[in-house]
């Protein structure tokens, strides 16, 4: 099993938008689902999956470069925590989703985060902890200051979303495209500049063309 | 009863015939007894009974009439004359390929086929390394041993490995025929994929690990080449990988999936009881958003399950993938049917445990390395089939770690549902289970029915009869009034009356009558 864990890498095909993995992680009905699909369904209703809402794609364009999202729901209920390591193979970002009406489910979200530290290096993958259901605002649990400083203090991009109300949903993937494409710009530049260090004819594969164009 | 045991045991010799391929001689002196065991119901003689080679013992018709001592002597005789013979098949066999191989290349003309092969493919290393290989396979090719070669090449079971070479000889054809279309770059890609073919000979006694790391590496080389050297758009390289995944999995299917070295088949045995041990897991235990009384949801159903058992059936790590697909797709209809809407992912894990654990599908755990390690890695870790591949990893991690509190269920009522005490269906206050199949279901339903219809069948018959009885009473008793009205009033036929002239004759009261009277004349 050891190959299928190496690190990942978006492929890299020229002329085509890199594609990204992004795991949908929260307890059960916090709205991930939700949040994708409204995500996915304003856009572009015509790829609105006709069965289930579990595998999501969308193309991103992003001024010069576009990217693919590839959006992994998971299941939230506590008993399947254990299992859902597996999920997290290969991703390049991550949504922490908690409900804002619910303090155990911010917990959890807390808990997910450790579980992805467990598996990923830090910087490794993009990570945002979303806020759902600002609808429900007269019943919330969780302050908006208790989220953003718990993010913050572990770098983690953070927003308050409504998936009902549409309230923010785009900017979400939109910011955590933007910090992916910042970090592959980071990482190109950093391989450029060892490669002229070390004089290198051959550039490691996968990393360096990606997101050129 | 005495015919039904003979046919149990000649149903068991059959079973011992064909696996030690006794000659036809013998299949026809066995037609020839079991007509005599049949007739033996009628006429049984004494000698019949004693053993043929007349050792004094008794005989008996599974052993060809010999006593079991006798029968073992014939039986081992003819069965060595098989083996010699399969021997000299396979030695003709090896003959033959070893002649064409030698006309074909000039052959040194070496013992055995595979031997003389491996020479071959030793020169060829040696010759072309410089050239070629060295570029694509940055891994040394070890050299296998010799002695696991000659062990393999005299395996005496050509049968099984003309069979499976008629699929190989197939997927090679339309491998050549797919890469034809692309000219320089297709033989290119043939060659390497040739070599790779190659070098995997020499590494099958490495560590599946190993191999899995060179296959890996041989994807990624490939498609790297084809598109900075052969300028190939990337829709295509996709196409071309799937086809020489397809190409290089189907040769090496038999010495990759679940090889020896490993203890994948252990824990597929482990996997197989635990699922069976959970026989008893209902839907409801699990939350499965799916409600097997709609008809079309239990289609699905089976259906989903038939996809993940057909997955033992591929080669190829990528259509073994597609099965996988191919289930999810159901039990999202499934799911969407029951719920009316489209299901998440907090639906479809349990869905799939679900299914998983009714299935029971063959060579699970076998079949998910098989694939984690052979599969062309990018489609894995992204895209919907790895999406979905996933799904099924973190199923059968879930049916390993499965305790009493994942189902709601007490600890003891778990340890009890496991060692087979009880079971939750007898708890049920119905007679029959709720999530029983439907065909039993309905049967259930049927039966009803038809008891019902024969109580009233027979309320019927018995008000039929009653009516019939009724009937036969009511004309008897019309019957019987009209001969009583009759007796009483006995039918007299008076003799008919004089003529009509004198009928006033007797008629007393005429002479009371005033004269009649007379017709008067007047004047006018």
């Amino acid at each position: 099993m050891a190959q299928a864990a190496a690190a990942p890498h978006p492929r890299a095909t020229p002329g085509q938008p890199c594609v990204f993995k992004l795991v949908l992680l929260g307890s059960s009905s916090v709205g991930k689902s939700s949040l994708a699909l409204r995500y996915v369904k304003n856009d572009f209703k015509s790829t609105l999956p006709t069965v289930g809402c579990a595998f999501f794609t969308k193309v991103v364009e992003f001024g010069a470069a576009s990217l693919k999202f590839e959006i992994w729901d998971t299941a939230g209920q506590e008993k399947y925590h254990s299992v859902c390591h597996l999920y997290f193979r290969g991703a390049n970002a991550a949504l922490l989703v908690y409900d804002i009406t619910s303090k155990d489910s911010f917990c959890m979200a807390q808990q997910w985060l450790k579980d992805l530290e467990k598996e990923f290096q830090p910087g490794e993958v993009v990570v945002m902890l979303v806020g759902n259901k600002t609808d429900l605002g007269e019943e919330r649990e969780v302050m908006f200051e208790e989220g953003k400083e718990f993010a913050e203090s572990k770098g983690l991009l953070f927003m308050e979303t409504s998936a009902r109300l549409n309230h923010q949903v785009t900017e979400v993937f939109s910011a955590v495209a933007r910090e992916l494409l910042q970090r592959e710009e980071r990482k190109k530049d950093q391989t450029q500049q060892r490669d002229a260090r070390l004089a290198l004819n051959e550039r490691p594969a996968g990393q360096a063309k990606c997101c050129a164009h | 009863m005495l015919g039904t045991v003979n046919k149990m045991k000649h149903q068991m010799m059959l079973f011992f015939f064909q696996r030690g391929n006794l000659p036809s001689l013998l299949l026809a002196s066995r037609k020839k007894m079991s007509l005599k065991s049949e007739r033996r119901g009628i006429h049984v003689d004494q000698s019949e009974l004693l053993c043929k080679k007349g050792c004094g013992y008794y005989g008996n018709p599974a052993w060809q009439g010999f006593c079991s001592k006798c029968w073992r002597e014939e039986y081992h005789k003819a069965r060595q004359k098989q083996i010699q013979e399969d021997w000299e098949l396979a030695e003709r066999l090896q003959r033959e390929e070893e002649e064409a191989f030698a006309s074909s290349q000039s052959s040194q003309g070496a013992q055995s086929l595979t031997f003389s092969k491996f020479e071959e493919k030793k020169t060829n290393e040696k010759t072309r390394k410089v050239t070629t290989v060295k570029k694509f396979f940055t891994a040394s090719s070890r050299v296998g041993s010799k002695k696991a070669e000659i062990q393999e090449a005299k395996a005496p079971s050509p049968s099984i490995n003309r069979q499976t070479s008629i699929e190989t000889d197939r997927v090679s054809k339309e491998f050549i025929e797919f890469l034809k279309t692309f000219h320089k770059t297709g033989q290119e890609i043939y060659k390497q994929t040739k070599l790779f073919l190659e070098a995997m000979h020499y590494k099958r006694d490495l560590s599946i690990e190993e191999q899995s790391e060179c296959t890996q590496d041989f994807y990624q080389n490939v498609a790297e080449k084809m598109q900075t050297r052969g300028k190939v758009p990337p829709e295509r390289v996709e196409k071309i990988m799937d086809q020489i995944e397809k190409y290089i999995m189907t040769r090496l299917y038999k010495y990759v999936f679940c090889p020896e070295t490993t203890d994948d088949e252990k824990k597929d045995l482990a996997i197989q009881k635990r699922i069976r041990a959970l026989h008893w897991v209902t839907p409801q235990m699990l939350c499965v958003p799916v409600n097997e009384e709609i008809p079309e949801v239990s289609d699905m159903v089976v259906k989903a399950i038939t996809d993940i058992i057909e997955m033992d059936s591929k080669r190829v790590p990528r259509d073994k993938l597609a099965c996988i697909t191919k289930c999810s797709k159901h039990i999202f209809n499934a799911i969407k049917i029951t719920k009316n809407e489209p299901a998440s992912a907090d639906d479809f894990l349990p869905t799939l445990i679900y299914i998983v654990l009714k299935g029971n599908p063959p060579r699970l755990q076998s079949n998910i390395q098989y694939i984690t390690r052979f599969c062309n890695p990018s489609r894995l870790m992204t895209g919907e089939d790895g999406y979905y591949f996933t799904n099924l990893c973190c199923a059968v991690a879930f049916i390993e770690k499965l305790d009493a509190q994942s189902l709601n269920l007490s600890q003891e009522d778990f340890d009890r549902y496991m060692s087979g005490q009880t079971s939750p269906r007898k708890q049920e206050s119905e007679n029959w289970s709720p999530d029983a199949c439907l065909g039993v279901k309905q049967m259930y339903k049927n039966l009803d029915l038809l008891s019902q219809l024969n109580e009233r069948q027979e309320r019927i018959m018995n008000e039929a009869k009653k009516l019939e009885k009724d009937l036969i009473d009511w004309t008897d008793g019309i019957a019987k009034e009209v001969q009583d009205i009759v007796e009483k009033y006995p039918l007299e036929i008076k003799p008919p009356n004089q003529s009509l002239a004198a009928i006033d004759s007797e008629n007393v009261e005429n002479d009371k009558l005033p004269p009649p009277l007379q017709p008067q004349v007047y004047a006018g």
